[in-house]
């Protein structure tokens, strides 16, 4: 049916302009570029003194916290920030779907962070002299865990509040954890029982695991399995956020 | 079929009921001013009629689109200009419109079209390119006009559109609105000034804590409050228990001070003129000038919202016994 063909196409055509709007507003700007780039580096520096792993080997784990950091770190601030300045309503005036704003706000959260980890591999590729065995799956782990982490970072800007602090502590809440239960710096045969559990639970596992798997071919859940669950988390974060954000409208 | 139809709304913040079941219509074409006092519920309407916030209960329709039902539909017909000239002080003006543009779905051609137009329209366009961080109050304000216009709205909401402005600032919004509402452009504005009210709009709801005191086009207002006539004079000199004395005569229902005038509350300004000479004469005083006024809308308003602000608090204790 050409009315509901068309709605979806202007959903998308929205949604793509409010990523490229706040692309423009708050990604492309040298200090965000700067400390995002930086971040991986911080956080290598931190793995990697006094322990004897081969440098090589952090990698995909970087690339994992990076991912999470750099895609979850925006809308939650963006948001806010929008509220109080009144701008927000103007995408709740608009003729535009309460998904097409959530699925905006998130896509400029991805694409920011797909570049950020883009140019984080090359770096570490360079640096590291490791090589990469799967590349599709590289690049699906990529917009994947950007695109599933920006949500999630749109989803907890659903709260309403003029105020970034709350927000970001809110989320911080869910996010710093998620570091520990993914295997990131924990492997999880070496979890109790009750983490392992825990771990299964949250998507950075299985972002971490596609990303190991593109790097050195090992994996626990297989790469299909993982992407299966990176695309449910989205589109679950996705529907959530749409219904947070119809409720929070006073 | 009407622009706007309203039908019992009402939106609650917890406890406190910011609009009370109201109930209008709006015609095509017509310009309706929404006048009320700080907190009437003037903003909470428009947030509601334009879909930026629920409804508590009650319906609002659109070119017969229901706001909650049909929300997508109602809102590709109107533009918005908030309170507030929330724009993204990031973004130069010329981007804003684009943003805006394609928020509302216009193709690349009418967007530049219509920006283009906008932008000169508003006085903005050799300064297209520079972030609206840098603008100037009124220089935003417009900007957030051009923004509200940028899909050719059919129905316009305006916050308080030239509240705060310079005369040229405001001549210029108010030849703008002007021009739409020849356009056949359905306006719907609030605002404080009564004015602004009297010379732009149609018709004219009075909102007063949630609820309408009165709709009507602004002259036949003023007709309804025949007893807000007035009889205005001024003596060539002071005299002590004047105003007491004024306010014995016949006829005239209040007496309030003004400057170096006298103003003089009647149904029945001609009785009033004849028994004014009379006393003057009889006091030995000499009317240096006497006019007779119908009432002000600003009356009426204050009538309505039983507001005496300041110093209009003499006026009002006055008033107390007026009708
Ligand atoms: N978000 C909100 N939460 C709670 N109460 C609100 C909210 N917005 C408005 N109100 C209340 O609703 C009432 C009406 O407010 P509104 O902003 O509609 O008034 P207004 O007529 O636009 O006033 P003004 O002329 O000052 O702009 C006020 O009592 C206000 O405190
Ligand atoms: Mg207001």
């Amino acid at each position: 049916m050409p009315g509901w063909f068309e709605q979806i196409s202007c959903d998308l055509g929205a949604a793509w302009a409010i990523a490229r709007k706040d692309m423009k507003i708050y990604y492309i700007k040298p200090s965000i570029l700067v400390s995002s780039l930086l971040f991986p580096f911080v956080m290598f520096l931190a793995f990697a003194i006094g322990r004897n792993a081969p440098a090589g080997t952090l990698l995909p784990g970087l690339l994992a916290i990076t991912l999470l950091f750099s895609a979850s770190s925006i809308e939650p601030v963006s948001i806010p920030i929008e509220r109080r300045t009144k701008t927000f309503d103007r995408l709740l005036a608009a003729p535009v779907s309460v998904r097409a704003i959530v699925l905006g706000a998130s896509l400029s959260g991805a694409v920011f962070a797909s570049a950020i980890g883009i140019a984080t591999t090359a770096i570490g590729l360079v640096a590291f002299r490791t090589g990469i065995i799967h590349i599709v799956a590289l690049l699906a782990g990529l917009a994947l865990t950007s695109l599933c982490f920006s949500t999630m970072g749109t989803l907890f800007a659903a709260y309403r509040t003029e105020n970034v602090g709350e927000v970001m502590s809110l989320l911080n809440l869910v996010r710093l954890p998620l570091l520990f239960i993914s295997g990131v710096f924990i492997p999880l045969a070496s979890m109790p029982a009750w983490g392992q559990t825990i771990a299964l639970l949250s998507p950075l596992t299985y972002a971490h695991d596609l990303i190991l798997f593109a790097f050195d071919g090992t994996t626990l859940f297989g790469p299909v399995a993982d992407t299966a669950v990176l695309v449910l988390a989205t589109v679950l974060f996705q529907a959530v956020g749409a219904l947070l954000y119809r409720r929070s409208r006073e | 079929m009407d622009a706007i139809e309203v039908i019992d709304l009402t939106k609650r913040f917890g406890d406190n009921i910011a609009v009370n079941g109201i109930r209008f219509r709006v015609r095509e074409g017509e310009t309706f001013g929404f006048l009320g006092p700080n907190g009437a519920g003037k903003t909470t309407t428009i947030r509601m009629l334009t879909g930026m916030t629920g409804i508590t209960s009650g319906r609002a329709l659109i070119h017969g689109h229901d706001i909650v039902r049909d929300t997508l539909a109602a809102k590709r017909l109107m533009g918005i200009v908030s309170e507030t000239s929330n724009v993204y002080d990031e973004l130069s003006a010329w981007d804003n419109l684009v943003f805006t543009g394609r928020l509302y779905h216009l193709g690349k051609a009418e967007i530049r079209r219509n920006a283009r137009d906008l932008l000169e329209t508003f006085g903005l366009y050799g300064r297209r390119h520079e972030p609206a961080e840098g603008f100037s109050k009124g220089m935003k304000r417009r900007l957030t006009l051009a923004m509200g216009l940028v899909n050719s709205p059919g129905v316009l909401f305006l916050d308080e559109p030239t509240s705060g402005l310079d005369v040229q600032s405001r001549r210029l919004i108010r030849d703008v609105v002007q021009d739409l509402a020849r356009e056949n452009v359905t306006i719907f504005l609030t605002t404080h000034d009564i004015e602004e009210a009297n010379v732009t709009c149609d018709r004219v709801a009075i909102i007063n804590q949630g609820t309408i005191a009165a709709i009507d086009a602004p002259e036949k207002l003023k007709q309804t409050f025949e007893s807000l006539q007035s009889v205005e004079v001024s003596f060539d000199s002071a005299r002590p228990g004047l105003l007491e004395a004024l306010r014995t005569l016949p006829q005239v229902n209040a007496v309030q001070k003004e400057g170096d005038k006298f103003r003089l509350y009647t149904a029945d300004p001609p009785e009033v003129l004849g028994s004014l000479c009379a006393f003057a004469k009889e006091q030995n005083l000499r009317p240096i000038s006497i006019t007779t006024r119908g009432p002000s809308l600003e009356e009426v308003f204050i009538r309505l919202t039983g507001l005496s602000v300041g110093t209009k608090k003499e006026a009002g204790e006055a008033d107390a016994g007026l009708v």
